[in-house]
């Protein structure tokens, strides 16, 4: 997932203004209380998503991080639902199976549960959504740009960009390991087998990471960064972005008022 | 412009200096070549010039250092920078930013000139390597010489008078090293001091004023001719039957025109094969798909009668040695290395063989990672080997590898054929080339030549 070059409006958009946006949803994210707000947020944001025009794989990776959030989210509160009222839609281990049953103190998937599941992975899948159109639209530097313009420290926006920088490096690198203990005869089938790879794959992986990050280290010290720096990409703040920000802000106020908040 | 008297250096708590009583001087304009095998002091001394010793390297030294009047001690690294530029060695872990013309202007911003001026040096500096064309780029999608280019460029804008290059053409093919020969041209005719310390200069030495050669920290006179011991020469034995085949084939990654285009090629057993051509031409893409990592989008290959075979169906026949020693050393010490695929494979091997034959047997109780470039790499094939397959596949095994390693890995390779082996390599490397009993060259994914020594 990163940065796709494209020219729609969204991707023109300051990132300060992105950053902003961003920030309400999530406090939409957090506050909505009722299925109707949080599926009216999301449906904003999959309308953005589309917005920037995502190539194919991108969609695919979106459908399949949201189809496992909501499954998972309805496996677990269908079981762990804590509320009354519950209703059992089926039991697996009833309350008088002897010990287990005293033990757990019966195990059953509960109807209210799956569907406040439901409605809380709504939240994750807006949480995907957005932070997916963030970086689809966003060139990695302007995005740094903007945090550091609105105060987060120079340093960190450093670390960030050199992690973005160098983490496709350290998955490539991951991918070698493994094919190359393959290519010696070692099997990681089951958990066992699971474990053996990666005790055998943590191990170069992280004092290889290691020498890179010395050698980035002393590569950052001879470009002669300290830490304070000029920088030749500038951001505009537009007309557009404040008419951007001033329809999110009103939508937010809107969603909030008319769905109800969380309290 | 730099002046160096009587240095010596010892990283701390290893009591031998990494430079003993080094003197030396460059004058406006002169290149000076660095020579010297793996560990005799030659990043140290270009660490002494830049500030990284002592400003992140502290350790004892004594004798004077002066570069264009200063002493690199006295200044922050950061000011050093204006004077003293450094391309270190390993391009990936240079090039900070996502698009050229950023990571360009990473120096300046970093020297905190304004704006305007970092516009007028970028553009100078892109323009100089022959970069101004891609400048938009992103920096991941450029060639191993385009990269190694940029990060010249990159030093070049901030504007240094000395330029220290650590290795620099390692990972450089041909046309690669060509280019790196005109910029070189380029920074003496500008009245740069460069030093240039580097395993393979011998195409180098026309410009070259100077030599420093150091051997485990001291300099020694240069005056012993600048050329090569004489190689062992390998002679062609008999040889087997048909162990790889390929008939039209094509391989190619997720999109686009495929990397190989209708290769043919039949190796027999007993044959010592290079795979040579530009990075970019195919060779690793071969290789690959001869070990069933890749597999053909169409044709067909066969090895060891396999008809387009898979990953698991060769294991343990086909050995592959990867770019990169250190992605392939897993275990604690190096005799466990060793045994790691023969155990995995259950076979039983002489473990005890293979290290005396790698010369790694007094450090068999060591941490593979704690070894020498050279010894890690040695290591590495000497782990393959010991699967004992029947064809070694292995990608630029000659990359960073000074003469004695160089000639070490030559020696067991040779071995191995003379065993019955086959061995199929890629390199870039014209020298390394010449030792195979046949030479395949790739271009744009073709075989144009095939070239059997007798």
């Amino acid at each position: 997932m990163k940065f796709v070059s494209r020219n729609t409006l969204f991707h023109r958009l300051d990132p300060r203004t992105k950053i902003g946006m961003s920030l309400m949803c999530a406090c939409l994210i957090v506050l909505l209380r009722t299925p109707e707000g949080l599926l009216a947020l999301l449906s904003i944001l999959l309308a953005t998503f589309f917005f920037v025009r995502p190539p194919a794989a991108y969609v695919r990776t979106l459908l399949y991080l949201m189809g496992t959030a909501v499954i998972f989210t309805m496996i677990s509160q269908g079981f762990f639902y804590y509320f009354e009222p519950k209703t059992p839609v089926f039991t697996i281990v009833p309350e008088n199976w002897g010990w287990i049953g005293r033990v757990t103190g019966g195990l059953a998937v509960y109807r209210e549960g799956l569907i406040y599941g439901a409605v809380q992975s709504l939240r994750l899948c807006s949480a995907m959504v957005l932070s997916m159109t963030v970086v689809m639209s966003t060139y990695p530097s302007d995005l740094i740009l903007g945090l550091e313009r609105i105060g987060v420290p120079e340093k960190v926006g450093f670390v960030v960009t050199v992690s973005i920088r160098f983490l496709p490096a350290i998955i490539e690198e991951a991918k070698r390991i493994l094919t190359a203990q393959k290519l010696r005869g070692l099997k990681g089938k089951g958990v066992r087998g699971g474990f053996r790879v990666l005790r055998y794959l943590l191990p170069p992986l992280i004092i290889d990471s290691l020498r890179h990050a010395r050698r980035i280290a002393l590569a950052a010290a001879v470009r002669a960064y300290t830490g304070e720096r000029t920088h030749v990409r500038t951001l505009q703040f537009s007309r557009t972005d404040w008419v951007a920000t001033a329809i999110s802000a009103f939508l937010t106020i809107f969603l909030l008022f008319y769905y109800g908040v969380f309290l | 412009m730099i002046r160096i008297e009587n240095f010596t250096f010892a990283y701390p708590g290893t009591g031998k200096p990494a430079l003993e009583d080094v003197s030396f001087e460059a004058a406006k304009g002169e290149l000076l070549l660095v020579r010297g095998a793996s560990g005799s002091g030659k990043s140290t001394l270009l660490y002494a010039i830049n500030g990284l010793v002592p400003h992140i390297f502290n350790g004892e030294s004594s004798g004077t250092i002066q570069v264009n009047g200063f002493s690199p001690g006295e200044r922050p690294i950061g000011e050093i920078s204006k004077t003293v530029g450094t391309v270190l060695q390993n391009v990936e872990s240079q090039i900070f930013m996502m698009r050229v013309e950023d990571d360009v202007a990473f120096g300046c911003e970093n020297l905190r000139m304004p704006r305007e001026e970092i516009l007028l040096r970028r553009e100078e500096a892109l323009k100089a390597m022959d970069l101004w064309e891609m400048r938009e780029r992103e920096t991941f999608k450029l060639s191993g010489g385009q990269k190694q280019r940029l990060t010249i460029s990159a030093i070049y804008a901030m504007g240094p008078k000395i330029f220290l290059f650590d290795e620099p053409t390692t990972d450089l093919d041909q046309g690669g090293r060509k280019e790196f020969f005109n910029i070189l041209k380029r920074l003496k005719s500008e009245g740069k001091v460069v030093l240039l310390a580097e395993h393979q200069y011998e195409e180098y030495l026309p410009l070259v004023d100077r030599v420093v050669t150091l051997d485990r920290g001291r300099t020694v006179p240069s005056v012993q001719a600048l050329r090569d011991c004489p190689e062992p020469v390998y002679g062609v034995g008999n040889l087997g039957d048909i162990v790889i085949s390929c008939k039209g084939l094509c391989v190619g990654y997720e999109k686009g025109e495929p990397v190989l285009k209708h290769v043919d090629l039949e190796v027999r057993k007993g044959e010592f094969v290079a795979l040579c051509g530009k990075n970019g031409s195919g060779k690793t893409t071969l290789l690959k798909s001869l070990a069933g990592i890749l597999r053909p989008s169409a044709g067909c290959l066969n090895v060891l009668e396999k008809a387009n075979p898979d990953l698991e169906s060769l294991m343990g026949h086909v050995g592959f040695l990867f770019q990169n020693p250190d992605e392939q050393l897993f275990a604690d010490c190096v005799e466990e290395e060793v045994a790691f695929g023969p155990r995995h494979l259950g076979k039983e091997v002489d473990i005890e063989k293979y290290l005396r034959i790698s010369g790694l047997y007094e450090a068999r109780g060591s941490h593979p990672q704690a070894l020498s470039r050279g010894q890690r790499q040695l290591l590495a094939v000497t782990s393959i080997l010991a699967m004992e397959p029947d064809i070694l596949l292995l990608d630029e095994p000659t990359t960073g590898l000074d003469d004695t390693h160089w000639r070490r890995l030559l020696s067991l390779l040779h071995q191995s054929v003379a065993e019955g082996k086959t061995v199929v390599f890629t390199t870039h490397n014209g020298k390394a080339a010449g030792r195979a009993s046949r030479s395949v060259h790739l271009e744009e994914g073709r075989i144009v030549s095939d070239e059997i020594r007798q």
